[in-house]
């Protein structure tokens, strides 16, 4: 009688299998599945009624949920660009820092080590329009006489939201670009000042080709961040007044714990997820476009 | 023995047991299971179990204490898991009615002089239906108004009103009498007429008692929704007229309880309808720039004569699947009996029995601020209601929020707002399968 062995690529391979099923696929699954049932978390039972592709149609026919998923694309497209010039601006000019720049760069990570609860509390203080930073600065200079409505005026909001998402992570396309800038090699740089080229030529056709693989994968890990947007939201607007700043995961965070519809913000999750996927599908071409026009692609 | 016989001893049993008063040894052997609301503010209150426990030699094994939030969590766990073998639970009247079938109706285990003791109105938002699920301890909060004696005794103010509107100046006693006061008062953005809670439960709670002060009603009978009726487009245009004025901080419709309290102690807002815990706050030396110049007046009452008092209370329950039912009621009855209660509200919170009302009166004598607060709340108590007894309450606040701040922004005209947060609520009613 012959015991039954697994091929010992199974064996090495099994605690992954178990932990990545545990905290990753079961977990996915379940919630896939709530998705096609009315599952509220104070009904246990109904998680057992199948209701098929409902809570899909409902989301798709929902205004509320594409505004919501619209304004999440404008606020991924505004804040991604804006943190990419600031980070590249920043990088160029901390690498051309020779004394102190160790320094420098550690002072620019603080704002990362900040919690993005604490940031959204910070700058929902700021732009309090009664006892905030920004509106006393504003009155104390003389430059205006009336309390702006920071946060509650729509795009006034979608712009405070804006600068403390800018606020917390273009360190992180500083960090990153800087990293690539260290790798630049001198050589075509030099060969390219012999032979003529203004500071601009440089940059434009040697430096920036070689950072923009470091570019798209900052891209890549900020759109994945943008796109799940919550914490600073919920703290400066909560989404609000009357769904001006409504984001899809301050939507879904209200719809699955407050409302308990955990099926429904299950399927609008699902759907959102696609967004996530296409931007990064997006980024990671144009990454591995980058990096086959400088020889680089495997 | 039948049935009905053997209700009547366990009611007999239990009426002599109870009354808030334990007789000596009357549970010896008995241990109750309980899930406590948990904090400091709370605690002095739960030293006198080991006094019941002495008289009546049941042992009281407190197996939970957290916040209300995280208590009703577990209850809902516990529903779900049928894990309720504990018998005592705090409970709340805004959460009460999302668990109907947990508590058992107290009234049998109750004397009527006992019931009677308790303010009327709190008793009432006690009940789902007519059964009694909790006895309401010293813990409740409605809302009166907090006023700034000093715009009252303005003389500049008090000549420019009475020759705006032909009335003398006075803390108003209606609430369009109060949009009027909060529009004269205001010299934005250095002092504003008044604020409001503008989201969330908060704002949705403000505007359902301010359309029961109009006259109408939030839901109908069978949970459909009742506010886009002509009072309820009234209690919205309240809250419009006061924001299109200028009459508000423009930032109100972010705010919650903690920004309208720091707002009314910054002294730069004339009146606010706000809650009882605030009130040594707001006239607290350190803490507020209004020390001194608080003044506090029942609410206002709005165009159908109803003043508003959407409120809440703490109490405490016995499970239906207790097995010690008699002895669970004593303990509920003496923690929220005539000494409970001084003991509790001594500390300042308002108490729910009408005697011990007068006792917190009487003791604050001497104390004008004090007496005043207490004199306001008293009668501002007595026009308490709670929140629509519905599980589906804070989903259907979810659905009306926007919309109420959607018309106060001007995105949408009143009609439109609650045209949409009506069909909203009715669609997620019938998804409930209410109606």
């Amino acid at each position: 009688m012959s015991r039954f062995r697994p091929p010992p690529w199974f064996v090495l391979l099994l605690p992954a299998i178990i932990i990545l099923s545990a905290v990753v696929l079961i977990p996915l699954l379940l919630s896939l599945y709530s998705s096609f049932t009315p599952y509220r978390l104070t009904r246990p039972e109904t998680l057992y009624k199948w209701i098929g592709t409902y809570n899909y149609e409902k989301a798709i026919e929902s205004a509320h949920f594409w505004a919501a998923f619209g304004r999440t694309i404008l606020l991924l497209t505004i804040a991604l660009n804006l943190e990419m010039l600031m980070g590249l601006g920043l990088a160029l000019l901390v690498n051309k820092v020779t004394y102190g720049q160790r320094t420098l760069r550690t002072v620019m990570m603080f704002p990362m080590m900040f919690s993005p609860i604490l940031v959204g509390f910070q700058f929902k203080f700021i732009f309090n329009d009664n006892v905030g930073l920004v509106n006393n600065a504003l009155q104390s200079l003389g430059l205006s006489n009336v309390a702006i409505p920071w946060l509650v005026d729509g795009q006034l909001a979608f712009f405070s939201i804006l600068v403390a998402e800018m606020w917390s992570s273009t360190s992180v396309f500083a960090i990153l670009i800087l990293a690539g800038l260290f790798a630049v090699p001198r050589d075509p740089i030099e060969a390219a000042k012999v032979d003529g080229c203004t500071p601009w030529q440089s940059f434009r056709h040697i430096t920036l080709p070689y950072i923009m693989p470091f570019i798209y994968i900052a891209l890549a890990i900020r759109s994945l961040d943008v796109a799940r947007a919550y914490d600073i939201v919920q703290i400066m607007t909560n989404g609000g007044p009357a769904r001006r700043t409504e984001l899809l995961w301050t939507l879904i965070g209200r719809t699955g714990y407050v409302d308990a519809k955990m099926g429904y913000a299950n399927a609008m999750g699902y759907i959102s997820i696609f967004l996530a996927i296409f931007f990064t599908i997006y980024f990671f071409r144009k990454l591995n476009a980058a990096r086959s026009e400088l020889g680089m692609a495997g | 023995m039948g049935n009905q016989r053997l209700k009547s001893l366990l009611c007999a049993t239990a009426l002599v047991a109870v009354a808030g008063n334990a007789a000596a040894g009357e549970f010896d052997g008995v241990t109750l299971q309980a899930k406590l609301i948990g904090g400091q503010q709370y605690e002095a209150l739960y030293a006198r179990i080991g006094e019941w426990e002495e008289k009546t030699g049941a042992k009281v094994d407190v197996i939970s204490k957290k916040n209300h939030f995280e208590l009703d969590k577990e209850f809902k766990s516990d529903l779900a898991a049928g894990t309720l073998g504990w018998c005592v639970g705090s409970n709340h009247s805004s959460f009460a009615s999302q668990y109907p079938s947990l508590y058992t109706d107290l009234t049998p285990f109750l004397t009527a002089d006992f019931i009677a003791e308790y303010v009327p109105s709190n008793i009432a938002a006690s009940k789902i239906g007519d059964a009694l699920v909790m006895l309401p301890r010293a813990q409740f909060d409605v809302s009166a108004l907090y006023y700034l004696k000093s715009v009252y005794e303005d003389d500049d103010n008090k000549a420019a009103y009475k020759a705006k509107t032909g009335r003398d100046l006075a803390p108003p006693d209606t609430w369009d009498e109060y949009k009027e006061q909060a529009i004269f008062f205001t010299d934005a953005p250095n002092f504003y007429g008044t604020q409001y809670a503008g989201k969330d439960e908060a704002i949705v709670g403000r505007f359902y008692e301010l359309v029961i002060a109009e006259g109408g009603q939030l839901f109908n009978d069978d949970w459909s929704p009742a506010f886009n009726s002509d009072a309820g487009k009234r209690a919205l245009k309240w809250f419009v007229d006061l924001y299109e004025a200028g009459a508000v901080p423009p930032g109100t419709t972010s705010y919650l309880w903690d920004d309208l309290g720091q707002g009314f102690a910054s002294g730069t807002i004339a009146l606010n309808l706000d809650w009882p815990g605030w009130a040594g706050f707001f006239n607290g030396e350190d803490s507020s720039k209004a020390a001194g110049n608080v003044g506090v007046k029942v609410q206002p009452a709005g165009t159908a004569g109803v003043r508003t008092g959407w409120s809440g209370h703490h109490g405490f329950s016995v499970t239906e699947s207790c097995d010690n039912k008699e002895a669970a009621a004593s303990l509920v009855a003496w923690l929220t009996n005539e000494d409970s209660q001084k003991l509790e509200s001594s500390a300042g919170p308002l108490p729910t029995r009408t005697a011990v009302w007068g006792h917190v009166v009487s003791s604050a004598e001497g104390d004008a601020y004090r007496t005043e607060v207490l004199k306001a709340f008293q009668a501002a108590a007595s026009h308490a209601f709670p929140a629509p007894q519905t599980p589906y309450w804070i989903e259907a606040t979810n659905l009306i929020y926007p919309e109420l701040q959607a018309a106060i922004l001007g995105d949408k005209s009143i009609d439109d707002a609650l045209s949409d947060a009506s069909e909203a609520v009715d669609e997620m009613m019938q998804e409930n399968g209410v109606y």
